[in-house]
């Protein structure tokens, strides 16, 4: 288990290096002179030099990138040039606030989806079971952004439900009722979209394991049928669930800047999406870097957690 | 129901239904069995053995199977019985040892988890006492250090060590009736000797019956006392051990007896097989199930089924319209 997790770990660690290059060299990929790209066109030439100084942009490219590493190892990831505060400021405000929404809507989707798997596995082809596939593939049907849409519509604006439209949100520091009430609907449009993959992925999985001798073996014990779904069937189905979810969490923070703009939530995808319109260029450095470094992290927890699951992987 | 009897069956019946239309898996089997006997059922692969012992627990598939017919297992009607009924019996009176105990043990759940679990939810013990009982038992069925195998994932333990495990299991709860099905199939030639040796030996100790499910004759012959030869789904012999290995009438055990190789012959010896394959069972005649494959059958034997009748000995009844004579030959194994 250790071996594999440190085989896994030094696979990331490449895998942030190389989004580490990527982030680095998208300012130099943009046209003009890397200051000006910092600072803007406003900037004044003393700027630019104390810039040229600290940056080392005199020096070749490789070891800018070195200093640059160096500075971001240093949680320097510079300043925002429009706000004038520190990027990572930028971020530690706005990084909770997608957190918050994708925990909420993780919740949402497997307590949705599991309870729902099992029954269906328990009969498939049932009537229960066709009405949920039915629903889950109308669902998958609908792409968030026009959800979210539809869902502000009737309830914020039809059925006129407070704390719920755009440009409602309050902070979990202020008042958390309202925080969640402001994010509900959000959270419920990622949800959906989770729902549906686990839903199928748990199903499939549940129905294939219940066909194992161990299943038969566990019935002729004499114990309950939920006791047979929860501790014998589940945890071997979850595996590929987990696999899903671990791959999830980069779309939905994508499906969740779309979210957050709609809505204007100021998160990582609203705040990204205004820096890149404002040409904030080290802001948007700072916002994929940390959202590259976040997926790849959330990947090596769900391996971790794919390797509770089912002690096999490891073993090879 | 007299006492002696553990097990009533009486004309059970399988059916599953498939595409191709209602399969028989069991038809019309009957026997009883009695308390602390060993009985063993035999048949080539395919032949009803695996399905009727799961139908005399009640342990069919819960969708497209019909049962009919009755089996009592002290005093409880298994069939017809729902789900949570058979539940109290299932752990308790009647258990099962699996064919494969590479499948039958759950691969992402400790060994000492697995032997726990009936203890506590079937016994209602606490989680010191079910543990303490669980190693007992992994010490019952002979695994070295009970303690810390307790906490081995199955992937952990080879196919011997997992078969006793599975048998650990199936004793947890003491059960009157222990079916083993094919219990040695998946091992070593040697370690099947040890799991047959031990299942023996815990049948004397905790004073259990056994139906043993096999193909393997050389299982059945000195471990039982009572052997019933399935084919296609039916009985077609049965009786004391002795009089099936040495007074058998069914040219069907006279086959299958044949081509279980023997120790006495000479290397390189072509093994006697049976020609042909076992019936397709969406499709029988209304003959002898056996009959396309017997050197023996008239034009009744693929016209009428034979049902079973008595032997010369007691209890020895066989299926046959040409039956092989009496006292044929006393010479197999």
């Amino acid at each position: 288990m250790l071996r594999y997790l440190t085989k896994r770990l030094m696979l990331l660690v490449g895998i942030v290096f190389v989004i580490s290059v990527g982030s680095f060299y998208l300012i130099h990929l943009l046209p003009g002179n890397p200051a000006t790209v910092i600072l803007g066109f406003g900037a004044t030439p003393e700027a630019k030099a104390i810039l040229y100084k600290q940056l080392g942009l005199s020096k070749p490219i490789y070891l800018q990138y070195f200093v640059w590493l160096g500075n971001i190892l240093h949680g320097n990831l510079g300043v925002s040039f429009i706000s004038q505060t520190t990027v990572s400021s930028v971020i530690r405000s706005a990084l909770p606030i997608d957190g918050e929404i994708i925990i909420l809507s993780q919740i949402m989707a497997f307590a949705a989806a599991i309870p729902t798997a099992m029954r269906s596995a328990r009969k498939p082809d049932g009537i229960i079971d066709r009405v949920l596939g039915a629903t889950s593939f109308t669902l998958l049907s609908i792409p968030p952004y026009i959800l979210i849409v539809v869902l502000v519509l009737f309830i914020s604006i039809k059925l006129g439900v407070s704390g719920t439209g755009p440009s409602a949100y309050v902070s979990l520091g202020t008042d958390w009722i309202t925080n969640l009430e402001s994010l509900s609907l959000p959270a419920f449009t990622l949800a959906t979209v989770s729902f549906v993959v686990y839903y199928r992925i748990l199903r499939s999985d549940l129905i294939a394991t219940l066909q194992e001798e161990f299943i038969t073996m566990a019935r002729s014990k004499g114990i309950s049928q939920r006791r047979i779904m929860w501790c014998h069937a589940f945890r071997p189905s979850s595996v590929a669930l987990l696999g899903a979810a671990s791959v999830n969490i980069g779309s939905l923070l994508a499906a969740g800047f779309v979210v957050q703009y709609l809505l204007q939530i100021p998160g990582l995808g609203y705040t990204l999406i205004l820096a890149i319109n404002e040409s904030d260029f080290l802001v948007v450095q700072g916002i994929v870097l940390t959202v590259s470094v976040l997926v790849v992290a959330i990947n090596f927890f769900f391996d971790f957690v794919i390797n509770m699951v089912d002690p096999r992987i490891s073993r090879e | 129901m007299s006492d002696d009897k553990l097990l009533v069956v009486r004309d059970l019946t399988t059916t599953f239904a498939t595409a191709g239309g209602d399969l028989p898996a069991v038809a019309g089997v009957s026997f009883d069995l009695a308390r602390n006997e060993t009985l063993g059922i035999v048949g080539e692969s395919g032949s009803g053995k695996t399905v009727l012992s799961r139908t005399i627990m009640g342990l069919q598939p819960r969708v497209n199977t019909t049962v009919t017919g009755s089996s009592i297992i002290d005093g409880f009607e298994v069939v017809g019985a729902s789900e949570n009924e058979k539940r109290t019996i299932w752990g308790t009176e009647v258990a099962m040892v699996f064919q494969d105990p590479m499948t039958s043990l759950n691969p992402v759940m400790r060994i000492g988890k697995q032997i726990d679990e009936a203890l506590r939810v079937r016994l209602g013990m606490n989680r010191k006492d079910a543990k303490a009982r669980a190693i007992e038992l992994l010490e019952l069925v002979g695994i070295p250090s009970p303690v810390q195998r307790y906490n081995a994932y199955p992937g952990q333990l080879s196919g011997g060590m997992r078969q006793r495990v599975v048998i650990a299991i199936a004793l947890a709860c003491s059960p009157k009736l222990l079916m083993a099905d094919e219990p040695t199939t998946g091992l070593d030639v040697t370690i099947q000797a040890q799991i047959l040796n031990l299942l023996d030996e815990l049948k004397e100790r905790l004073k259990t019956s056994v139906i043993l499910v096999t193909h393997d004759l050389g299982v059945v012959a000195t471990r039982t006392s009572r052997i019933l030869v399935m084919y296609a789904g039916r009985i077609v012999e049965t009786g004391t051990t002795r009089d099936v290995f040495y007074h058998h009438r069914m040219p069907y055990t006279r086959a299958l007896l044949e081509s279980s190789p023997k120790v006495a012959n000479k290397s390189h010896t072509r093994l006697v097989t049976i020609p042909g394959r076992p019936p397709n069972l969406l499709s029988l005649s209304d003959g002898c199930s056996f009959a396309p494959r017997c050197k023996y059958a008239t034009d009744q034997c693929h016209l009428v089924r034979p049902e079973l009748q008595p032997s010369v000995e007691p209890g020895h009844t066989f299926a046959c319209w040409n039956p092989l004579p009496i006292n044929a030959e006393a010479t197999l194994p």
